[in-house]
């Protein structure tokens, strides 16, 4: 009685039901010596060899004299003919291959096993034999291999292939060998042995191109009986076609196209996929892949259904046109009891519909919307994302579902769960308000009502934050204080941070309701959270001056320095204090733009002073970007001739001065700094028998310009790159002739050397090696500042240098091409999201903010307008008279 | 061992299992002698050097043998001794028509008699003085000489010439490992 109570107990925790529970290593291997006993009793061996493959396969480390004698204990198992006890044997002989010593032991047992009558034991023995031969002793083995890839039986033959697609990668020449059998093999009956045959062949000629293709040209005329081995065949056809960048009309492509018709299923999809994955395909060629697809698509088989439908939903990324023949089939299958087949359907279809269907399909969509899992809810919020960026006329619909979902999540499930689907929601809500301004104020009234009952401090920062940009420009600003002030009273301090600052961008940028939020900031004044009270104060004493200039510079644009680079500044200034005081100047600006083109929507939050607002996600590229310029700041400032420049203001992307495969391979970097322009060139050499010394590189600038130093690569051995430096002044008599074109010349002394040993001679000679110029562009002096609230800005700079002055752009046909032509030529900023033009205007002005050399603010404004070709009125504002004269003459 | 293997022992029907290991230096033929041993129909048509061991098995008038027919390589030879445990009688192969090695064998031997798990056992050796028919081949005496098997005192050892591809005297060695294994028995 008290033995089954505790069977019973045993079994609740779980402990009985796995019978190799708690092993002991040692006790296993004790059992182990059983092995050296006669007779030998199969039943008993073999559940010791299954707890010995348990222990190891649990990963328990075994030292390699256990595993030694453990092995050959093993080993006397060979002189039973139970069937079940050889093949564990064989298992264990592969699972100890690489923890025992001399495990070469068994080689004569395999062969004899392989070459034996005892069909049972053929496959496995050589599959084991494989495992522990190495490519010393394969040449004893290689006759039997030969014999076995050739043997009647399927499974041995099967093997043995499978076997030297392993040993391919120890012993590639001893298998190469092998390729009369491979080919012989190939001409099985047996389909496995067919397809694993063509593995090992077009492993053997992997590495010669030619011989694939004759290979693959060779099976597409014989036609092969195994639907794998056609697979393969697909496979490596497209590869060759990638490789070779062919035409269509090779005859690989042929082959691939005629595998649409074959009776097999697993061929045609192959087919299919391979047709539909490649680059640059024309719509005739898509579509009889197309329309296998489209006939899986009403299968029977779930797993033809969904692979059909995966591949088309990636398809319609690349041609949503083509994918569009199957919007019935699509649809039919949008009400399969298979989840993950509908869903898929359904994003399918939204990203090739037509702009009639989004309302039936979305309201297909929320029948089942509370039964799929949240990765697939993601995958739907993406799809009405991309959806909304096509339509942008249905904003409404999908803003209002999108937020249906919002408000169907928080009050279903107000768990932690659940916060990447809030936060697709979120991202895609902003990003629709980003792209679409007429979605601004619907898109705005959502997530106002999403904050209200919000548990994810991230996303309530984020929205304030945007309702604090966007909020104070729509035609009513004052509804959205009440969402605003709300969560200064409800929220932590986070959140209430958040949104003192977005309610001093109301006050700062409606005069009208100026007096309202200097109410509602006093409030703030007594909050218990030190960072909430701080910004009420701040903001407090700015607001009250009434000055649209500090309302400007201090709420409404914020710091544009990197907050990396101000704290490293302010560190060293706080180490050694001067008279002087602290330069904001000195502080390297934030490089924004670079994550802008990645995070795009998420780039807002990432201003300095506002910090706190910056989600994660946002942070990790600003920081990237900021850490790329502090590296070359400090590799710099560790030249000693580089001391007495300043603080590096700009550093330019690489720029290669050689073609890639040339002898010397360079690329030169441009820093800016106040006065002058610091070269860095990155040189590798290519070249393993020579060694270059005092390698430097030559400038022959245009007039104005004056070489300072070279600092010389002292040494340059074969493949690694080196640095060397050139400081040319900037010219000092003219502040606005920035603009020049150096030529260079790589002067170095050669050695020449070893290619081995790397031995360089002792005599050496001089040679110079000529690279392309470098040119020093308006860009490189300016360096992009995002400025979120344009107009402040403008207002603040003032008229007091404003340059103006109309061009006819001749060369550009339409607004897009000019607006990219401008900014790439500014090296701006363009601010408001001017860059994007809407689509049929024939006017449109474009807003570009930067930072001239030396700090000073630099404003465009473009006016363009497109006639026959396009003209353009270009206002340039800047806090320095230099500045917007150099702006202004570099458009010309 | 149930109590139907005993009986059917008793009876003659089944024959008592005995393991024996089969050692020698390369080439000496130990294989060869294994192989023309096994039965009509399992023998092998081709012998190539064995790398590690192989088992077989064949059978004398009252015993079945299960022999572990060892490696003669150089490389192999350390291998020798995890199989001296349960071994119940060795086969010690020459070539002996090979004197320039004769010493390396004789070497081999005596490792093989200092081996712990030997030592303490009195253990039946036979050796077979292979390849008679070589034209240089020694006698079964002078071989014995030059292995210094007189030494061996507290083994049982016997020595017979053999050629193992025709089968000559091998039947004597197997009749003799029989007796001894036998008579250990009683």
């Amino acid at each position: 009685m008290l033995g089954l109570r505790r069977d019973k107990k045993d079994e609740e925790d779980g402990f009985s039901l796995n019978p190799f529970n708690n092993l002991e290593k040692t006790s296993v291997l004790q059992e182990a010596r059983t092995f050296n006993e006669t007779p030998i009793n199969p039943r008993k061996c073999c559940h010791i060899l299954t707890k010995v493959l348990y222990l190891i396969n649990q990963g328990e480390h075994i030292a390699t004299t256990e595993a030694t004698e453990t092995f050959f204990a093993m080993t006397k198992l060979f002189q039973s003919q139970d069937v079940t006890l050889r093949r564990m044997v064989y298992l264990t002989i592969k699972e100890m291959a690489d923890i025992a010593e001399d495990v070469i032991i068994v080689t004569s047992s395999l062969t004899k096993d392989m070459t034996g009558k005892e069909d049972m034991y053929r496959a496995a023995a050589i599959r084991a034999l494989c495992r522990i031969t190495d490519s010393t002793m394969l040449q004893s083995i290689e006759r039997y291999m030969k014999q076995a890839i050739v043997d009647r039986n399927p499974s041995v033959s099967s093997a043995a292939l499978t076997s030297s697609l392993h040993l391919m990668r120890s012993s590639g020449d001893v298998v190469k060998r092998w390729v009369n059998e491979a080919t012989e093999a190939a001409s099985s009956d047996n389909i496995m042995v067919q397809y694993h045959a063509v593995g090992v062949l077009y492993h053997i000629k992997k590495t010669d191109r030619l011989g694939v293709s004759k290979l693959v040209s060779k099976f597409t005329k014989q036609s092969l009986r195994s639907p794998y081995a056609y697979c393969l065949l697909i496979r490596i056809a497209t590869k060759l076609l990638e490789e070779e960048s062919e035409g269509r009309d090779s005859p690989l492509f042929d082959f691939i196209e005629t595998c649409l018709r074959h009776k097999s299923e697993l061929v045609i999809y192959e087919a299919a996929h391979a047709i539909v994955n490649m680059p640059n395909t024309s719509a005739r060629e898509l579509a009889p892949a197309i329309s296998v697809l489209q006939l899986f698509c009403s299968s029977p088989k779930p797993t033809l259904r969904f692979a059909a439908v995966r591949t088309l939903n990636k398809v319609a990324m690349k041609h949503p046109a083509a994918v569009a023949a199957c919007n019935l089939d699509l649809e039919n299958l949008i009400t399969d009891v298979n989840r993950s087949i509908a869903t898929l359907a359904i994003t399918t279809l939204l990203k090739t519909g037509s702009e009639s269907s989004v309302d039936r399909l979305m309201k297909q969509i929320s029948t089942f919307m509370s039964e799929i899992s949240d990765e697939f809810k993601i995958v739907v919020v993406q799809a009405i994302r991309s959806l909304c960026l096509k339509f942008p006329r249905k904003h409404g619909v999908l803003m209002s579902f999108l937020a249906s979902m919002l408000r169907d999540e928080n009050s279903s499930n107000s768990s932690q769960g659940g916060f990447d689907y809030k936060r697709a929601i979120v991202d895609s809500l902003i990003g629709i308000i980003e792209e679409n301004p007429e979605a601004k104020e619907a898109g705005l009234a959502h997530l106002c009502e999403f904050i209200e009952d919000c548990e994810h401090t991230v996303l309530a920062t984020r929205i304030l934050h945007l309702l604090g940009r966007e909020g104070p420009r729509t035609p009513s600003p004052s509804k959205y204080i009440r969402f605003i002030y709300n969560r200064v009273i409800l929220e932590n301090a986070a959140v209430r941070a958040a949104a003192v600052s977005a309610l001093a961008k109301f006050g700062a940028h409606c005069e009208e309701l100026m007096p309202s939020v200097v109410v509602l900031l006093s409030r703030s004044l007594l909050d218990t959270d030190d960072e909430v009270r701080d910004r009420a104060t701040f903001y407090l004493n700015v607001l009250k001056q009434s000055n649209k200039a500090l309302n400007s510079a201090y709420i409404l644009n914020g710091l544009n320095v990197s907050v990396v680079g101000l704290e490293r500044a302010l560190h060293s200034y706080t180490q050694e204090p001067s008279e002087t005081q602290f330069d904001m100047k000195s502080v390297p600006l934030a490089t924004q733009p670079l994550a802008e083109q990645k995070a795009g929507a998420r780039i807002f939050g990432a201003e300095g002073l506002h910090g706190a607002e910056v989600t994660p996600a946002a942070k990790a590229p600003d920081k990237v970007a900021a850490t790329r310029q502090d590296i070359y700041a400090e590799q710099l400032a560790a030249i000693p001739e580089f001391q007495g420049l300043g603080p590096l203001f700009k550093s330019s992307a690489a720029v290669q001065l050689t073609e890639s495969e040339t002898e010397y391979v360079v690329r030169c970097i441009k820093h800016t700094f106040t006065n002058h322009i610091v070269f860095q060139f990155d040189c590798t050499n290519t070249l393993n028998d020579q060694i270059l010394e005092n390698v430097t590189v030559q400038m022959e600038p245009t007039e104005g310009f004056e070489v300072l130093s070279y600092v010389p690569a002292a040494s340059l051995p074969y493949g690694q790159p080196g640095i060397t430096y050139t400081c040319v002044t900037l010219p000092e008599d003219d502040p606005t002739s920035v603009i020049g074109t150096f030529s260079n010349t790589l002067k170095f002394l050669v050695k020449d050397c070893d290619p081995n040993t790397g031995e360089p001679d002792e005599e050496g000679y001089e040679d110079e090696y000529v690279l392309e110029d470098v040119e020093v562009t308006i860009a490189d002096h300016i360096q992009k500042v995002l400025k979120p609230n344009f107009a402040a800005s403008w207002d603040e700079v003032g008229e007091d240098y404003q340059m103006e002055d109309t061009y006819a752009l001749s060369t550009v046909k339409t607004l897009e091409d000019a607006v990219k032509n401008i900014v790439d030529h500014m090296g701006m900023q363009p601010c408001e999201r001017s860059d994007k033009v809407p689509a049929d205007k024939s006017a449109h002005t474009l807003f570009l903010a930067g930072v001239y050399r030396g700090g000073h603010d630099v404003l465009v404004r473009a006016r363009l307008a497109v006639d026959d070709g396009v003209t353009m009125q270009i206002t340039v504002r800047s806090t320095d008279e230099t500045a917007a004269e150099v702006i202004s003459a570099s458009v010309g | 061992m149930g109590f139907f293997d005993t009986l059917a022992r008793w009876l003659g029907m089944k024959k008592k299992e005995v393991n024996v290991i089969c050692v020698g230096l390369d080439n000496s033929g130990k294989t060869t002698i294994i192989n023309q041993l096994k039965p009509q129909n399992a023998q092998q048509s081709d012998i190539v050097p064995t790398i590690g061991f192989t088992v077989e098995k064949f059978a004398s008038a009252s015993l079945s043998f299960t022999v572990f027919d060892m490696s003669g390589q150089g490389r192999y030879r350390n291998l020798w001794e995890h199989y001296y445990k349960d071994a119940q009688a060795i086969i010690f192969v020459i070539d002996s028509s090979d004197k320039l090695r004769m010493v390396v064998a004789k070497d081999e031997l005596e490792q093989l008699l200092n081996n712990q798990d030997i030592l303490s056992k009195r253990i039946p050796i036979l050796f077979y003085a292979n390849k008679m028919d070589m034209k240089e081949s020694l006698s079964a005496v002078k071989v014995s000489q030059m292995m210094g098997l007189e030494t061996i005192k507290d083994k049982p050892w016997h020595i017979c010439a053999s050629n193992a591809i025709t089968g000559e005297g091998l039947p004597e060695g197997v009749e003799w490992v029989t007796d001894q294994i036998r008579s250990m028995k009683k």
